[in-house]
């Protein structure tokens, strides 16, 4: 290899490497934007089914981020609340996907048939409960509490991310007069108006995420 | 008179009792400065009180005092990413009244990839309490409160308390000196107020908080905001010596709400090993105020793309291709990449007579460099486009390292061009050269070069173009990238299967050494030009960066150099070499960090944001955004000869046209998303908005004419028809 080196590729060699440093540091970027696609995923059901979010093309989407025993997502699950809204979100035609994202060995992890039993248990009506053991989906989304709402409209775009309602607090007394973010969206998604409040503040427990392997 | 907590959890009955009991029994044994403890295997929580007795008028303090147990927190006004702030509510004799908490200062505390903002080990939240003049001595007065809060671990548990405090009204104050002095602790070390006012400003994406009279020495620095909607809690705030102070990089929130020009927060930081905080009150531009009802409710202009102009339009993929075919081939005249091209057709003219085969070749490689690194480029382009995330085109020069490595490839190929020194094999000469192996290598990595050096260019009909591609599907949107390559690489590639247009070079010769000298200073002005952009992007340090990696680069090329076929001694200056280049690179990362720079390079000219756009039309002003970037060429060339010649002043002056410049030297994804929203992937871009609320605007070409921008100011402004005696 004596000097075979050109000039050309010594330069052009150079320069990929600062292309691929920069492209590097763009990676560290980049979680759901409304106005911008929803990220894609791909997680198995409760019942052991692959699932992306393309197979509901068409179709607005709900995501809930979820934890059985955290005591935000108690209060709306012992007051029924947020079994009401999946139900009447059904009737519109809405698929509500429950998100699981707690790792193996983290408070919150849950099989398949332990999250089978706990819709039922609670009378639940999600499409579908997802199981993100690797928290592939709560990192694509940057879900950061349970709950933590995102509504993806029809065309597949990120139409409202953040809090179930106004009322940041774990004391079931907070329901009254709440108002819900997902269904005012929901409603002006259906009549064609911008959403007025598409981003807010989740609260709740921290989402327990699985370490970046 | 006191309870328990009230468990979160249902298991823990042994434990529940043992509080219970405990709890029964404390007030028997509390101290009247202090309330019965109310405990959980988490919190043990009283209310202290810096008085055994209280005196009619006085203020005096006390405290909610919580023991956390070990791994576990509490959380602070503004909880971070999850959690809730401990409240207390309080039941006080009339005439008596309590203050807010006084907050200490918190702690960033990482849940990964998570941050919360709260406590651990023993927390004192003092309150102030305000006895009335009329209270009696020998009365007692009673002091209930309610506390809440939220103790997470990685699990969150709400618990709550009841406190009394049974204090006796004397004549003179009975004080607590153990409590007291806890207090004063406590209270000696919450935040101090600032003494300055901190600024917050827009930078796009993120946002920049100024913090003049912050000592350069200070260490450690965090911004805590007590709004939660307006910083993304988790993300590392970067500190950079600012003029005066120290000015600290924050990412805005996803959930970006601000309604008031004034918020508050603290800072904390290091000085001399000693942790320190301020409360500073931060005023923020109005251009970050959102409307009330929300951050996504902002007045944003409506899109429509206009069927005007054939830039901008809708495409149908046909015509995306056709425009990026004929893109590419006009990028081939752009300042950029000319020299690349010519020394290409230098070696094909040197070549042309004996190696016909050998040009071929050459041509066919070329291509291949040329179309796989478009690929690469349109690959991370169009993957983060289909992710949701735009980076748009000319991305990499974003990336102040990249711009400064180009900057130490456009001189060191400047130096080489004027025979400093050769790369390559000395004797065997360029053709010889050209002909070995790594003359293929060097054919495909030309054309490689030959893309990078032509991304801070574009040419008409490209950026329409880009734009379709990036909100095509993957595969379409390579497709018209493909074509872009295939129109780029066409005349390089046309020279070498041309024998006819190959005669018509000259016979190489002397004149081919002085041009090839002559390239040198083309390739010096464009180093010159990217050190420049990267003090734009970087400050004063990338300027730094820049010529120490020049220097790096010289040295290294020239100890490689004079050590060449010198056997042993040449493994140590390979060693040497690579530190060398290893030493600068980490240099430049560190010293080459983007700066909030967009608001000062505008000068006069407004910075752009949508709000300011609706609020400038809704006055009843046209709208000129020039969307621009200090390493895009041709929106340079578009300054030069258009937007700063005087009539376009004058008409501008004349129709009175607010301008308002949208820079994105530096990432900031505002613009990447009213550039995704114009059918666009990179600048420049030049829209007109007619001085009506809501209008749409019009989308220039992209470059530019004194005329078309006076003629389309008088559009904009409704006056096309009255002045054309002008």
């Amino acid at each position: 290899m004596k000097a075979s080196l050109t000039r050309q590729s010594f330069i052009a060699g150079l320069a990929l490497a600062g292309l691929s440093l920069s492209a590097g540091s763009v990676l560290a970027q980049g979680a759901a934007k409304i106005g911008q696609p929803a990220p894609a995923f791909q997680a198995v059901d409760a019942d052991g089914k692959t699932r992306n979010l393309s197979e509901f093309a068409g179709k607005t989407v709900i995501l809930e981020w979820t934890n059985a025993d955290c005591p935000y997502v108690r209060k709306h699950y012992n007051s029924a609340t947020m079994q009401t809204l999946q139900k009447d979100m059904a009737k519109e035609g809405i698929v509500w996907l429950s998100v699981v994202s707690s790792p193996v060995g983290e408070q919150g992890y849950v099989e398949g048939s332990a999250a089978k039993e706990l819709t039922a248990k609670r009378d639940a009506a999600p499409a579908a409960v997802l199981l993100d053991p690797n928290s592939k989906v709560a990192r694509a989304y940057g879900a950061t509490t349970t709950p933590h709402m995102y509504i993806v409209d029809p065309k597949g775009t990120l139409a409202y991310m953040g809090a179930i309602d106004d009322k940041p607090s774990s004391n079931p007394a907070s329901l009254n007069g709440a108002k819900s973010y997902v269904r005012q969206a929901v409603a002006e998604l259906k009549a064609g108006k911008p959403i007025s409040e598409a981003a807010t503040k989740s609260y709740g427990c921290a989402v327990k995420y699985a370490p970046l392997s | 008179m006191a309870q328990t907590s009230r468990q979160g959890f249902p298991r823990q009955g042994f434990l529940h009792k043992a509080v219970l009991a405990f709890a029964l029994i404390a007030p028997a044994l509390a101290i009247a400065a202090e309330s019965a403890a109310v405990s959980s295997p988490r919190v043990t929580a009283t209310l202290l009180s810096s008085r055994d007795a209280v005196q009619p008028g006085e203020r005096f303090q006390v405290a909610l005092v919580q023991k956390i147990a070990r791994g576990w927190h509490t959380y602070w006004q503004n909880p971070g990413d999850s959690g809730e702030a401990t409240r207390i509510d309080w039941a006080l004799p009339a005439g008596m009244t309590a203050s807010d908490i006084r907050w200490p200062a918190p702690k960033a505390l990482p849940v990964e990839p998570l941050v919360n903002f709260g406590f651990e080990g023993t927390l004192l939240l003092p309150v102030e309490i305000t006895v009335p003049e009329s209270a009696k001595p020998g009365e007692r007065v009673t002091l209930k409160a309610n506390a809440t809060w939220l103790v997470c671990e990685k699990i969150c548990i709400p618990e709550e308390g009841a406190f009394t405090l049974d204090l006796p009204v004397e004549a003179a104050a009975i004080v607590d000196e153990n409590a007291q002095s806890r207090i004063d602790a406590t209270l000696a070390a919450l935040p101090q107020p600032a003494g300055f006012k901190a600024k917050l400003t827009s930078d796009g994406d993120r946002l920049a908080l100024s913090l003049p009279g912050l000592s350069a020495q200070a260490s450690e620095i965090r911004f805590f905001p007590l709004s939660d909607t307006l910083i993304e809690h988790a993300a590392p705030q970067p500190a950079t010596p600012a003029a005066d102070g120290v000015s600290l990089q924050l990412a805005r929130s996803s959930a970006f709400k601000l309604e008031n020009a004034e918020l508050s927060g603290v800072v904390t930081f290091k000085e001399g090993g000693l942790p320190r905080s301020l409360a500073v009150t931060v005023e923020a531009e109005p251009a970050l105020l959102t409307a009330a009802t929300g951050a996504s409710a902002a007045p944003r202009p409506a899109v429509v793309r206009l069927p005007l102009p054939v830039e901008g339009a809708d495409l149908t993929l046909w015509a995306a291709l056709a425009f990026a075919f004929a893109g590419g081939l006009i990028l081939n005249l752009m300042p950029c990449v000319l020299p690349v091209l010519f020394i290409k057709a230098l070696g094909f003219a040197q070549l042309a007579r004996a190696h016909r085969d050998e040009v071929r070749e050459q041509g066919m490689l070329f291509l291949g460099g040329v179309v796989v690194t478009f690929m690469i480029l349109a690959g991370i382009v169009v993957g983060f486009a289909a992710l949701g995330s735009s980076i748009g085109w000319g991305f990499q020069l974003q990336s102040p390292p990249l711009v400064i490595a180009l900057a130490v490839i456009m001189t060191l190929i400047g130096f080489n061009l004027l025979g400093a020194f050769e790369v390559g094999t000395s004797a065997g000469g360029v053709g010889q050269d050209l002909a070995s192996r790594g003359g293929r290598l060097g054919a495909f990595m030309t054309g490689a070069l030959a893309v990078v050096v032509a991304t801070p260019c574009t040419a008409p009909f490209m950026g329409a173009a880009v734009g379709y591609a990036v909100t095509q599907p993957p595969a379409m949107g390579l497709a018209v990238f493909l074509a872009l390559a295939l129109g780029f690489a066409l005349p390089v590639l046309a020279l070498s299967f041309a024998p006819g247009l190959l005669r018509l070079l000259p016979k190489p010769g002397r004149w081919m050494v002085i041009l090839k000298q002559a390239f040198a200073f083309p390739m010096f002005a464009t180093a010159i030009w990217l050190v420049w952009v990267a003090s734009v992007q970087a400050g004063p340090g990338g300027v730094l960066a820049a010529l120490v990696a020049v220097l790096a680069a010289g040295f290294i090329v020239w100890l490689v150099g004079v050590t060449r076929g010198t056997g042993r001694l040449r493994l140590a200056a390979s060693g040497l070499a690579a530190l060398v280049a290893l030493g600068a690179g980490w240099f430049v990362l560190q010293s080459a960090v983007p700066s909030a720079t967009s608001e000062a390079r505008a000068g006069d000219i407004q910075a752009w944001t949508p709000e300011r756009v609706a609020g400038l039309q809704a006055e009843g002003k046209p709208v000129f955004v020039n969307f621009t970037a200090a390493w895009c060429i041709t929106c340079l060339a578009n300054e030069r000869v258009a937007l700063s010649r005087q009539e376009v002043k004058d008409a501008f002056a004349e129709l009175k046209v607010a301008s308002l410049k949208a820079d994105w030297t530096n990432r900031n994804s505002a613009i990447a998303q009213a550039l995704a929203e114009q059918g666009r992937a990179g600048v420049p871009l030049y829209l007109f908005y007619p001085g009506k609320k809501d209008a749409q605007p019009e989308i220039l070409p992209q470059l530019l004419t004194p005329d078309m921008l006076v003629t389309a100011a008088r559009r904009a402004a409704g006056k096309e028809i009255k002045t054309a005696s002008r």
